[in-house]
């Protein structure tokens, strides 16, 4: 019964579903470490940012005939616009307040962009925006995983390779140095408000990206994002240390399988044992080694 | 006449941060009624021996000891609850609140009511408060700064603050009181003057003194013993007059050495 | 020894009197003052306990009225609650939503399936609400402000899904059943209900800051090395305003379980949590006046009761309702007003609603009618990150 009616397939294929969705998490998670690493800020609103972009997609290919490529890439700069309104109307007034504020202040961002999802798009309408590849994908373990799927992990993949270059870059050392020392950074010649926007809007195209392979071939509904994935996402950065990129991969990654793994009928007699699961095992890294797994100090 | 009984002494206190050896081997004491004195350049570690000796932070070796009891490992409330005081170089207060409140707030302690009895105003509870009101004001009037009841600490300027920080560590009727640079910001007349301060209320509270301070005069003026740190160890310690002309000390101060020739 | 005793010429005196703009007036209100107050007063309290329940008043409120104000009244007593969290202590609750859901279910199981009265249900969901609070205020000492507040979140989520799932203690999908106390049936009767509970965290909140509890949270919240050194055990003292925080909210919890007459877990969501931050926020940290009206506020535009008295959605006669203008449905107003007043009081005016009712209050207590600026510091400023 139970436990041993788990069998060696099952374990796989929850582990490759894990790992599959977990690229989903870890996508949103690189968005917040970035923010994070860059400006000690937790931006509720990352998943948003994908929202946004979703539905720019949405209404400018089905509403305004643009071509689907097109219509994508005006997703994502939606999603950047909206990161960089918040950046500029929020973030810089508050900047020089206690994180948390700024975290509830995004908090209130996200709150904004799905109720205005809302309102102006009537009560959870189901919308539905075409896949990026119309590949069927390949069949692992038994499990078939949608082109869209591997598409998401190769893209996640090169996002983390040109972000970790771009910390090593003099742009990404600049973004660093005003994170640690704003005053210090503008005496000598940071331009500060530049980093800040710079900082965002990849953030933003980070989110808007993320929304849109996200729900390429879902459909959607206002802050379908942010409830799926903005909480495992940033359980993922936390775990994975907030100020590490690889980390934040393996947090989505773990995460993901954490999740999938409470969702096999052996823990049936655990109501939510996905959700508790990634509750117990926050708090023991946090309690244990708050800096994740693969954080190190924020220099 | 028996030996003086010995108020405050730390043997052997070391700390370490990460790689820096903040404090080696300090051995220090005070005796009762003592105003022993602490001189040393920044970074001496002088206030990194406060915080070890109040428990902010915890030693790496070397024990503290307070009224004969080793209190190395207790809590920082609990060491002031045993009768230690402690003021902070940026003025430890709660700058939101009024001065009232704040010297309410500091009598903590003495405050002894149960918190059943606090909620629902018993008797009890409101004659403590009465009582606490008044030594508050008492205190208060003795820094002469009871006009500032109702007025909220964060307009105030430096010097006041500063005083009413101490009156604020005098309401915790302490027995030993760490003064940590109480004389920064004060021009020398004015040090003078918190020198007879001290004095004084040593006398009226029967306290000892251990002093922070940059103004070698002063602290050499009323301290009964001198220290003197530097690079977190003791440099030389003994009489306050032998202390300051001791050449180690003028050397770690001014980086000259006052034996030299002079060109 | 009078102020002028030291004034040594070496000494420099430091005129720190206060200037005529600050000084309160002396002299007392006039005739007319005296009387404009007093009618102010009885309006007042005829709106709080007369006009909700149709006792003595020439209005005939609907009983569904009745139960938005309860729900008016008891979202009172959650931004209470999380403000002696946020406001007292320092720390931020983005869970918050599980302690009044667990108090919710906690009243409604004691009533139902233990078949006790409402009123002890009530007050187990009350020590529940602390208990479990304590109990996260054990994790808050270990994690500084920002991690701590993830971890509320995530404990809410979870709160959400999984214990609120639990079928012994929540009846699963289906809820539970919480019925009213006896004597307290009716709306009306309910309301008044509502109030004595609101009447009771008031007094006990009131009671706390004035003693040497509060007092060691004030400090211990700006400044805990000061307080430490002044002889307060500032973790003891933390996880009593959590217990305290999690009485409050469990009570509210329990409350609003026999108001709905049936808890389910749906509603007790992340966007609950949200709209409990932003409302004690806008309605002004460490103001309990501003902190019920804030609640009130946020209450009444999430059940409709505002929109519809205020018909800012139809209209009045030519006039367009803004809601209606930019055709929004208004269980969307919260979510999309909400955060903005929330940026705004962030920016601009710190002290929230709190700040906008300081010259009423000061008027009613019989003196001048002026505004007061916020304190120094921006209230969300100092909690512990």
């Amino acid at each position: 019964m139970g436990l041993l009616a788990v069998t060696g397939t099952d374990l796989v294929q929850s582990l490759v579903i894990g790992v599959v969705n977990g690229a989903v998490y870890a996508l949103i998670a690189l968005g917040l470490v970035l923010v994070y690493r860059s400006s000690g800020i937790f931006n509720f609103a990352q998943a948003e940012f994908g929202t946004v972009a979703v539905y720019g997609a949405y209404f400018s290919f089905s509403y305004w005939g643009f071509p689907y490529v097109v219509a994508a890439v005006f997703g994502v700069a939606c999603g950047t616009a909206a990161a960089l309104l918040t950046e500029r109307f929020v973030i810089r007034p508050l900047a020089q307040g206690p994180k948390v504020t700024l975290l509830v202040a995004t908090a209130g961002i996200a709150l904004l962009s799905i109720g205005t999802a809302f309102w102006r798009t009537g009560d959870n309408a189901l919308r539905f925006f075409d896949p990026l590849t119309q590949w069927q994908g390949a069949r692992i373990a038994g499990v078939q995983i949608s082109g869209q799927r591997i598409l998401t992990l190769v893209l996640l993949a090169a996002a983390v390779a040109a972000l970790t270059a771009f910390f090593r870059s003099p742009y990404g050392l600049a973004v660093l140095a005003a994170s640690q020392d704003p005053d210090a950074s503008a005496l000598v010649g940071l331009d500060v408000k530049r980093i800040s926007m710079l900082v965002w809007g990849i953030a933003g195209v980070l989110g808007a990206g993320a929304g849109i392979l996200l729900q390429g071939g879902n459909a959607f509904t206002p802050g379908a994002i942010t409830s799926l994935a903005l909480i495992p996402g940033f359980t993922a950065a936390v775990i994975g240390g907030l100020t590490s990129l690889p980390g934040a991969v393996l947090g989505g990654m773990v995460i993901g399988m954490l999740e999938s793994f409470g969702r096999l009928s052996t823990f049936d007699f655990v109501p939510g044992a996905s959700s508790v699961s990634v509750f117990v095992v926050l708090l023991v890294v946090l309690l244990a080694r708050p800096e994740g797994l693969l954080g190190g100090r924020t220099a | 006449m028996s030996a003086p009984e010995t108020v405050l002494s730390t043997t052997g206190v070391s700390i370490r941060f990460g790689g820096v050896q903040a404090l080696s081997e300090v051995d220090l004491r005070a005796d009762r009624w003592e105003i022993v004195g602490i001189i040393g350049p920044n970074g001496a570690g002088k206030t990194t021996l406060f915080n070890c000796i109040t428990g902010f932070y915890a030693a790496t070796s070397g024990r503290v000891r307070f009224k004969g009891e080793d209190v190395t490992d207790l809590p920082v409330h609990q060491r002031a609850a045993r009768g230690m005081g402690r003021t902070f170089q940026n003025v430890g207060l709660v700058k939101g609140s009024t001065v009232g409140e704040n010297l309410k707030s500091a009598q903590h302690l003495q405050t002894r009511y149960g918190a059943l009895g606090a909620l629902f105003g018993s008797t009890r509870a409101s004659e403590v408060e009465r009582e606490a009101t008044e030594r508050a004001r008492a205190i208060l009037d003795l820094v002469h700064l009871g006009h500032l009841w109702d007025t909220r600490i964060a307009g105030l300027p430096y010097g006041i603050q500063k005083r009413l920080e101490i009156a604020a560590v005098l309401a915790t009727d302490p027995e030993l009181l760490l003064l940590d640079e109480p004389g920064s910001g004060l021009g020398p007349e004015e040090a003078d003057e918190l020198g007879d301060f001290l004095l004084d209320i040593r006398e009226r509270f029967q306290l000892t003194i251990v002093l922070i301070d940059h103004h070698v005069p002063l602290v050499t003026r009323i301290s009964d013993y001198m220290y003197c740190l530097n690079l977190g160890q003791v440099l030389c310690e003994g009489q306050p007059e032998d202390v300051r002309n001791h050449p180690d000390v003028v050397r770690a101060y001014l980086g000259i050495d006052p034996d030299a020739e002079v060109a | 020894m009078s102020a002028t005793d030291v004034t040594r010429t070496d000494l420099p005196v430091v005129d720190v009197t206060p200037t005529d703009d600050e000084a309160p007036s002396t002299e007392g209100p006039t005739v007319a003052g005296r009387v404009a107050r007093g009618l102010a007063w009885l309006a007042l309290v005829w709106v709080l306990l007369c006009y909700p329940g149709n006792v003595l008043s020439p209005f005939d409120v609907p009983a569904f009225d009745a139960n938005r104000m309860s729900e008016a009244v008891i979202f009172a007593i959650i931004g209470l609650s999380l403000n002696v969290l946020i406001g007292y202590a320092g720390q931020v609750s983005l869970g918050h939503q599980a302690f009044v859901g667990i108090g919710a279910f906690t009243s409604a199981y004691v009533v139902t399936d233990l078949t006790q009265e409402v009123v002890l249900g009530v007050l187990v969901a009350a020590l529940v609400g602390a208990a479990q609070a304590v109990l996260l205020g054990l994790v808050s000492l270990r994690l500084t402000g920002l991690y701590f507040a993830l971890v509320t979140l995530v404990y809410g989520v979870m709160a959400q899904q999984s214990i609120f799932a639990i079928e012994s203690f929540t009846g699963g999908t289906a809820g539970k059943i919480a019925p009213r106390p006896t004597g307290f049936e009716s709306d009306f009767r309910y309301y008044y209900f509502s109030l004595i509970g609101l009447a009771l965290v008031l007094l006990v909140d009131w009671r706390m800051l004035r003693t040497k509890g509060g007092r060691a949270l004030l400090a211990l919240r700006e400044n805990p090395r000061v307080a430490q050194t002044w002889g307060i055990d500032t973790k003891a003292y933390t996880l009593f305003a959590f217990g305290v925080s999690g009485l409050f909210a469990g009570l509210g919890g329990g409350l609003l379980a026999h108001r709905d007459l049936q808890v389910v877990a749906n509603p007790f969501d992340f966007n609950l949590a949200l709209v409990f931050v932003l409302m004690t926020t806008i309605g002004g940290l460490r103001n309990r006046l501003g902190v019920v009206l804030g609640s009130a506020f946020f209450a009444f535009l999430r059940n409709g009761y505002l929109v519809e008295k205020l018909k800012l959605e139809e209209g009045i006669g030519p006039i367009p309702g803004p809601l209606g203008a930019i055709d929004m449905s208004p269980e969307f107003a919260p979510l999309v007003f909400g955060p903005i007043l929330l940026l705004l009081v962030l920016t601009r005016l710190p002290g929230g609603f709190g700040q906008l009712a300081r010259p009423f209050q000061e008027w009613l207590a019989g003196r001048r009618f002026r505004w007061i600026p916020a304190d120094d510091e921006v209230v969300v400023n100092d909690v512990r990150a």
